[in-house]
């Protein structure tokens, strides 16, 4: 399918909210102010595990200054989780009434006139804890005689996920070659630049308002009332900038919940921020998953069967764990076709930060296993790894048995770009390597978990006199460019300019519904809404069009660049402001309004389209003290038909930044539970001075599922980065990184290794 | 939080001594890089804060060449890195403030502030000691200077008194045939280093060595000087082989503490390389130099 000529897309539009945001005036819920405002701080356990007996709460009360104090006892004691259609899943009291089981976890809540004294009324809280015996690491705790979590959990198994097609086991008998190898993958946070936040209003009607900084507006209402015994519409959740999100905002978080049980009961408003040690310890982290790895393959390369198993350490509770679960082990099969595949995923609770999704949502994790696995399968063989990767790689028109159906796949040409690529570099010096690695993503999740009576994405578009457009949209910016995204959608369909359109986003009560930005969904899902709407507002325009110009009905008539037009013959038409004030007084005053929606039906069990990549990373090595420098990270990407080349551009380097920092920096040790490193000084992320050379190649395919042919670009490039360096090390030094982060210890402590066995040899 | 604290703002030396002497629970802010840091933690609660960052005496960078380098207290890291006469002379110090943290940081960051707060882990300790400079610190009472090399105690503890400040640092001018290298090992370019290693080399006019010093960040309380391997080195006709012995006499001498960043086995063996290198580094300047 070949593309249009676009006026808007794929062009280099500025972000909408860019001025706001560097001159500062962007309101993010950390800015919200309200007259009478209460300031909420969180008590949390300091016990990775233990009974509350009793919490005296007499001294905090006392404190001048101090308006309420809350314990899980002034709370309906709902057990929540987003996984709403399954009770089993909804484990998270966020003010626990029983038991603790993270050292973090909230356990009172106190609203003061200032921060400061609501801090100090900490201190005066008594909790009487009875200490139980903990257990931290997935395989310990999936052990008989582990200490149960969750009483009637056997085992601490939160969920098991058994993916399989095709005969494994025939398959195997086929293979010459058998490889298997464990792999261990760490933890990561998700280090927003603005933390949880949240402001809450309750007002004497009955009705509560809550500013929060979510990636789904949609969700933060349902769930809030849920858990307040409120009718979800009368609870309104506003969103206005959000700084980050990334996969672990869109869940009931203490800020959201301990605020607006607090500002029911005074009928003020509460405000309670995190702090950054906060966001680290108690807002849940990218899941650490065990992997192990069988895979056989022919001799000519010809892949045959793959068989894994992960654990994966859940934390105390599920959140979105189930669906991290799932996809890793769907990823993990991924962009390959194999005629045997079987995965059995096992989330196993432990006594630490809960984990949850996080960009790439089990992929970065599954792609590091499988594809430098798949690279240490060809050097064994002697087979060359692009093209045993472009043998076996995903194609149009392929079905994952049973899973997913592949409408647009570029995969073959990112691979032969990125084959390029690395022979344009020759030799390279000692020490220095090149990596490789290829993975591909889903562009929206087909799950409704959250049991959603909503269609998944919608949108209104209504059209003002003078031509300008309010478009009001459910999908959530969180700083990925959305609305900048939506904005160039609408401008592209109704045929008018970026600058015309106003984008309405995170407000229930102003917007229609949406699940909100999670799951590379928002481009395809609320961009088809969007699409849709506009569509269905142009039609209404050009209908008083066709009576205004008098001509023969056979004739196409659209817009663009403001000018409505007979398509065969463009020249003859009318100005579109012209037309919309026609429209108007023809319509007896009511504005043009249209309306889209977007739910995913008869699409495979995943997602509706999937974007493919290939990336190289050029690293060196310090043969001595094992540091690792990045000189360059190369991405052929397939995401379909770009919308905006500056957002894709951004979603790049961000992708690249947080995908090398979990491969090489970025790490959550524990002891007995607790977090050693809650802060910027001894959490690693990469800065600017490490940020290497991030370049794209785009890769030109259509998606019939897509709005004008796009796919997701954003999340999916977090997938394929620690596994291109961990190759990128294995070509330069001949050793095999199968632990995240890949730190100099341990490159240093796989080099002696490596030496000892050719010193045996 | 940070608490409550009377804030004190002198005009000019002499004031700023004279309060300093008339207050007990009195600590002294410059850059407030590293005070900050601690106040926010409550580990240090002051009652007042004796700000010294306007006392424009103390902000100067002056050179002879007999006399050598003069830096004043309240000189920022950014107008150390940014001094052209600096670069020209100390090439080394420019080198070093490069990767002291972020540009914002050393736009506050004094160097004063940095000695004395007296972190193993700082880059100008050990490249300052390894350049055999001088500190001059003292009070209402009177001034004192003491080689840098003897300054500090004990971790983030110096041989200054309450009441006592510092006011400059001395650097000698440059021998003939010297050289002196710097480096530190760190994961992000703008960190601490986990570990790091100063060395600098004199040789004589034969190529023997005249004078060395080692000195390692980070590798115990203070700056630590690597006498042993120094020892090693003078006097000899330096080479790769003596270079890496004295490496392996750093990576026993030192007594670094494992954190979560790296544990004590890779600080020992990156303090060896990282010296091993330096040496190497100075030598190969100082057989280049006038
Ligand atoms: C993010 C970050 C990264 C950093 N990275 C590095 C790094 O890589 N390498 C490095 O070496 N440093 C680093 N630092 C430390 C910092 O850059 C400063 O060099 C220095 O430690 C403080 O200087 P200051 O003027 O800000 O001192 P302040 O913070 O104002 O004071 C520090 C201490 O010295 C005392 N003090 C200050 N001036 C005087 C004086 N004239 N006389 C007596 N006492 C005085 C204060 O009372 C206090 O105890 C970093 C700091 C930050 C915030």
């Amino acid at each position: 399918m070949s593309h249009a000529k676009y006026n808007v897309i794929n062009t280099h539009v500025h972000n909408i909210d860019g001025v706001a945001k560097v001159t500062g005036r962007a309101t993010y819920t950390f800015d919200v102010k309200l007259p009478g405002m209460l300031y909420g701080k969180i008590l949390r356990s300091p016990h990775a595990h233990a009974k509350i007996k009793n919490i005296d709460t007499s001294a905090a009360m006392a404190l001048p200054g101090v308006k309420i104090v809350v314990t899980g006892k002034d709370t309906l004691g709902v057990k929540q989780g987003i996984w709403r259609r399954y009770e089993e899943l909804c484990d998270e009291q966020v003010l626990p009434l029983e038991k603790v089981r993270y050292i973090g976890e909230p356990v009172a809540a106190v609203a003061a006139i200032t921060e400061e004294i609501a801090e100090a009324a900490l201190d005066l809280i008594e909790v009487d804890y009875e200490v139980l015996p903990a257990v931290y690491e997935p395989l310990e705790a999936i052990k008989k005689e582990a200490p149960t979590i969750h009483e009637g959990v056997e085992r601490n198994v939160n969920v098991t996920r058994h993916i399989e097609w095709g005969d494994v086991d025939e398959a195997f008998e086929e293979a010459d070659y058998i490889r298997e190898d464990w792999f261990k993958c760490s933890g990561q946070a998700h280090m927003c630049m603005e933390t949880r936040a949240a402001v809450s209003s309750f007002t004497p009607d009955g009705k509560l308002t809550c500013w929060a900084s979510t990636q789904s507006a949609y969700y933060t209402q349902g769930l809030l009332a849920g858990v307040l015994g409120l009718r979800e519409g009368d609870v309104r959740v506003l969103a206005p900038y959000v700084g980050g999100g990334f996969g672990g905002k869109f869940e009931l978080d203490a800020a959201m919940f301990t605020s607006a049980v607090m500002s029911m009961k005074l009928f003020k408003p509460v405000k309670v921020c995190f702090t950054r040690e906060e966001d680290f310890i108690a807002s849940k982290r990218r899941t650490p998953m065990f992997y192990y790895v069988r895979t056989g393959i022919k001799k000519d390369g010809t892949f045959c069967a793959r068989e894994s198993r992960m654990f994966s350490n859940g934390g105390a509770y599920t959140g979105m764990g189930a669906t991290a679960l799932y996809l890793s082990g769907f990823f993990h099969s991924f962009p390959y076709k194999w005629r045997g595949y079987r995965y059995d995923g096992y989330r196993v609770y432990t006594n630490t930060l809960p984990s949850t999704s996080m960009r790439g949502f089990g992929a970065p994790q599954a792609m590091f296993c499988s594809e430098q696995q798949i690279d240490w399968i060809c050097a064994d063989l002697g087979l060359d790894p692009f093209e045993v990767r472009r043998k076996n790689g995903h194609t149009e028109g392929y079905e994952v048995p049973g899973q997913a159906f592949i409408q647009s796949c570029g995969l073959e040409q990112c691979i032969n770009e990125i084959e390029k690529w690395v022979k344009s570099k020759g030799k390279l010096p000692a020490n220095r390597g090149i990596g490789i690695s290829s993975c591909g993503f889903m562009s929206g999740g087909i799950f409704n978990w959250f049991d959603s009576p909503y269609s998944f994405s919608s949108a209104v578009v209504t059209i003002n006199v003078d031509g300008t457009v309010e478009l009001h949209v459910g999908c959530q910016d969180i700083g990925q460019g959305s609305n900048t995204t939506m904005a160039i959608i609408a401008a592209e369909t109704l045929g008018v300019k970026v600058e015309d359109i106003r984008v309405h986003s995170g407000d229930t009560a102003h917007c229609p519904a949406d699940l909100g930005a999670w799951g590379s969904r928002q481009t395809l899902m609320a961009g088809n809404a969007v699409k849709m709407a506009c569509e269905d507002a142009k039609k209404q325009l050009l209908e008083f069009a066709y009576a205004e110009m008098g001509i023969n009905i056979v004739y196409d008539l659209d817009i663009k660049d403001r000018w409505a037009h007979i398509v065969a013959r463009p020249e003859r038409g009318l100005p579109y402001v012209d037309l919309v004030k026609k429209a108007l007084r023809a319509k007896d005053g009511q504005r043009i309004m249209g309306r889209g929606y977007y739910t995913p039906h008869r699409k495979g069990m995943i997602s509706p389209a999937y974007s493919y990549m290939m990336q190289a990373v050029d690293a060196e090595i310090d043969p001595e003290t094992g540091k690792i420098k990045i000189h360059e990270v190369m991405t052929a990407h397939d995401c379909g038909q770009p919308i905006n080349q500056l957002g894709l551009i951004g979603q790049l380097e961000g992708a690249a930044s947080m995908a090398l920092g979990y491969a090489y920096l970025e790490d959550m040790p524990m002891e007995d539970g607790k977090l050693m490193n809650p802060n910027l000084v001894d959490y690693k992320v990469i800065k600017a001075p490490e940020m290497p050379e991030a370049g794209i190649i785009e890769i030109d395919t259509f998606e019939p599922e897509g709005p004008y042919g796009a796919k997701e670009a954003g999340e999916g490039l977090t997938n394929p980065t620690a596994a291109a360096l961990g190759n990128a090390i294995y070509n330069a030094m001949g050793i095999q990184m199968k632990e995240l982060p890949i730190t100099p210890e341990r490159v240093l402590k796989a080099l002696r290794e490596k030496k000892e066995q050719e010193a045996q040899k | 939080m940070i608490n409550d604290f009377h804030y004190l703002k002198p005009a000019s030396l002499k004031e700023a001594l004279a309060m300093y002497a008339e207050h007990d629970d009195c600590k002294v802010i410059c850059g407030g890089q590293s005070l900050l840091i601690v106040m926010r933690q409550g580990m240090v609660a002051p009652e007042y804060l004796l700000d010294i960052k306007h006392v424009k005496e103390l902000s100067y960078i002056k050179f002879d060449e007999k006399d050598g380098l003069r830096i004043g207290a309240t000189t920022t890291h950014r107008e150390i890195e940014k001094s052209d006469i600096i670069a020209k002379k100390y090439p080394v110090l420019v080198a070093m403030e490069e990767k002291l943290a972020s540009i914002q940081t050393r736009n506050w960051g004094t160097i004063g502030g940095n000695l004395a707060h007296a972190d193993p882990a700082g880059d100008p300790g050990p490249v300052l000691i390894a350049l055999n400079a001088e500190i001059k610190f003292g009070n209402s009472g009177g001034e004192k200077l003491v080689p840098l090399d003897e300054f500090f105690v004990d971790y983030f503890e110096t041989q200054m008194e309450q009441g006592d400040l510092v006011l400059e640092v001395h650097v000698p001018a440059p021998e003939p045939k010297f050289g002196c290298a710097y480096q530190k090992f760190n994961l992000l370019d703008s960190d601490m280093g986990i570990v790091a290693a100063a060395a600098s080399v004199t040789l004589n006019a034969d190529g023997t060595c005249k004078d060395v010093r080692i000195v390692l960040g980070n590798a115990g309380p203070i700056p630590l000087r690597v006498t042993k391997a120094e020892d090693l080195l003078k006097g000899k006709k330096l080479d790769d082989a003596l270079f890496a012995e004295a490496g392996t006499i750093a990576s026993e001498e030192c007594m670094p503490v494992a954190d979560i960043h790296a544990s004590e086995e890779h600080r020992r063996h990156v303090l060896g390389v990282l010296t091993k290198r330096m040496l190497k580094k100075a030598f190969e300047q100082a057989q280049t130099a006038a």
